[in-house]
């Protein structure tokens, strides 16, 4: 309804649904004095699917493949929130090796994402060489993901009371051969991102999103927590195995874009810690609990009716799925609460006052992806 | 903030208004709202309990009770409990008060319920649709009684 509000001396500018800034089509109005941004509103619903309709007609081992699809950069975190509302509603118990393997490929999908968000958005502000150094490691570390999966972005992996496949053997030895390589590149990547002025210049001070205001606006993931909110659910609620797991919450105190990159840069790393301690510390053991019905193979289930929600931690922030079940063999409603939904929605106060050129690195240093705000 | 002191301060201040209420585990909690009082409550929740923000807001569709229920997830960033709020709305015309002035991130949830389940939200400044193209309000397609799935979807998708 920006129309009904131009004044003198203003504009309105598209910025989308096409545009090499975007993740993914959605369209951002902004309406402009000069070259700064008085108000702007975002529209989407370009790449709806419909998949919470979908998913109340397909049985609930068919709604695994579904759920990939959300978003194929953490398709294993969407797998996790759903997978897990089916167990807590079942009581179905996950062996401790299973719930290791699911660490270290969830894990592995946060270090891919953080990985391409990190170098898409160097490239919105014009750092394009970026781009094609992190799509190199990104590359490494997706072929990990494909050696237990058997999928580089889709995997449909996890079931109900386990994972599909254990790890492969080599696994170790391709960790090890792999890690320290990203390990270096992602010191290299600071040391650029902190030297360089011309990046310094266009992110420092850029976009200072507050704590007092994120909260306001149920920000979560790395916006929120580099503005100093320690808030993980891997740490306040603690899902799997991270309970045994030593890993500390990274946090920035800015709140600038800068910021919110370098907490992606201290991720990654935590990441890859996480992983190392989940092999040294994964028990031997069967991946589906003896006398569960659930199995790999388990086309026709019915669950118990009953509601539940369940969080996990995406590499965005919080991912949940709302689950009511009325004991049919499909789930009756299933709600998915995307953490980039609530994200998109600071852009318009977020973005009062800027100038034009800064739309780009605010817009883009909050990693949305669109598929999973239209769903 | 531990959930029976939550459920307790929350029954003890809206006698009326807050009913069934169920502490499912250490982490989450269940209530029912009366849809008249929904917003006082919710300011109650974020400024004397501390659920600092909104989680999401749906609809979900029982055509066999004639009802609609809105369901509000609230939650904080101080402690791990999620309150499950619901309030049950007559399925033939659903209506409520929107919590926008309470939860600000409530505009675009209450804009998608809006248009996927035709629960209309009295003083919402901005209620229109979301994620669905302009020629599909009025169908409500996440009630279960929409007869468009798959084909119609999909054709107007396109």
């Amino acid at each position: 309804m920006l129309e009904e509000k131009v004044g003198p001396s203003e504009m309105i500018v598209h910025i989308g649904p096409q545009h090499p800034m975007l993740p993914g089509p959605f369209r951002l109005n902004a309406r402009l004095r000069g070259e700064t941004v008085v108000d702007s509103e975002v529209e989407m619903g370009w790449i709806h699917k419909g998949i919470e309709k979908i998913l109340e007609n397909k049985t609930y081992l068919q709604g695994i493949t579904i759920v990939d699809r959300i978003c194929y950069l953490a398709a294993l975190s969407n797998e996790e929130a759903y997978v897990g509302c089916v167990e807590k509603l079942a009581g179905i118990e996950v062996p401790e090796r299973s719930q290791y393997i699911r660490v270290i490929v969830e894990e592995l999908s946060r270090l891919q994402s953080h990985l391409l968000g990190m170098g898409e958005y160097a490239s919105f502000v014009g750092f394009v060489s970026m781009f094609m150094y992190t799509i190199k490691e990104r590359e490494d570390v997706l072929s990990l993901l494909d050696s237990i999966t058997g999928a580089r972005i889709t995997h449909s992996f996890l079931r109900f009371g386990g994972v599909k496949d254990d790890i492969p053997p080599g696994f170790r030895d391709d960790v090890k051969r792999v890690f320290p390589n990203v390990r270096k590149a992602i010191d290299s990547y600071e040391d650029m991102y902190s030297t360089d002025s011309i990046y310094r210049a266009r992110t420092v001070d850029v976009g200072v999103l507050t704590a007092d205001v994120a909260k306001d606006l149920g920000v979560s993931g790395p916006p929120l927590r580099a503005t100093g909110v320690p808030f993980d659910i891997r740490k306040d609620e603690p899902y799997l195995v991270y309970e045994d797991l030593d890993f500390k919450v990274c946090t920035e105190t800015a709140g600038d874009v800068y910021a919110r990159i370098q907490v992606r840069l201290d991720e990654m790393r935590e990441s890859m810690y996480i992983i190392e301690q989940c092999l040294d510390q994964m028990p031997e053991g069967p991946l589906f609990a003896e006398d569960t019905p659930y199995g790999k193979r388990s086309p026709v289930m019915r669950i118990p009716a009953g509601e539940v929600y369940h969080r996990v931690e995406d590499p965005r922030g919080e991912m949940g799925f709302y689950m009511v079940s009325d004991g049919s063999d499909k789930p009756y409603r299933v709600k998915i609460r995307g953490p980039v939904y609530p994200t998109l929605q600071t852009l318009p106060p977020l973005l009062k006052g800027v100038k034009v050129a800064d739309i780009v690195a605010i817009a883009g240093s909050m990693d949305t992806c669109t598929s999973e705000v239209d769903r | 903030m531990d959930a029976n002191t939550i459920i307790d301060s929350l029954s003890g201040q809206f006698p009326d208004d807050i009913y069934d209420t169920d502490v499912e585990s250490g982490i989450r909690i269940l209530a029912k709202v009366k849809p008249e009082n929904v917003v006082e409550v919710c300011r109650y929740l974020k400024e004397d309990l501390s659920f600092d923000h909104l989680g999401c807001e749906f609809g979900v569709d029982y055509p066999d009770r004639n009802e609609i229920e809105v369901v509000y997830l609230i939650s904080s960033y101080d402690h791990p409990v999620v309150l499950t709020l619901k309030a049950i709305l007559p399925r033939d015309n659903p209506e409520i008060e929107s919590v926008v002035p309470v939860y600000w991130n409530a505009n675009w949830y209450e804009r998608e319920t809006y248009e996927l389940f035709g629960v209309k939200y009295i003083n919402h400044p901005d209620l229109r649709q979301l994620v669905l193209p302009e020629e599909m309000l009025g169908e409500w397609p996440l009630r279960k009684d929409y007869k468009g799935f798959p084909n119609k979807t999909a054709k107007n998708l396109v």
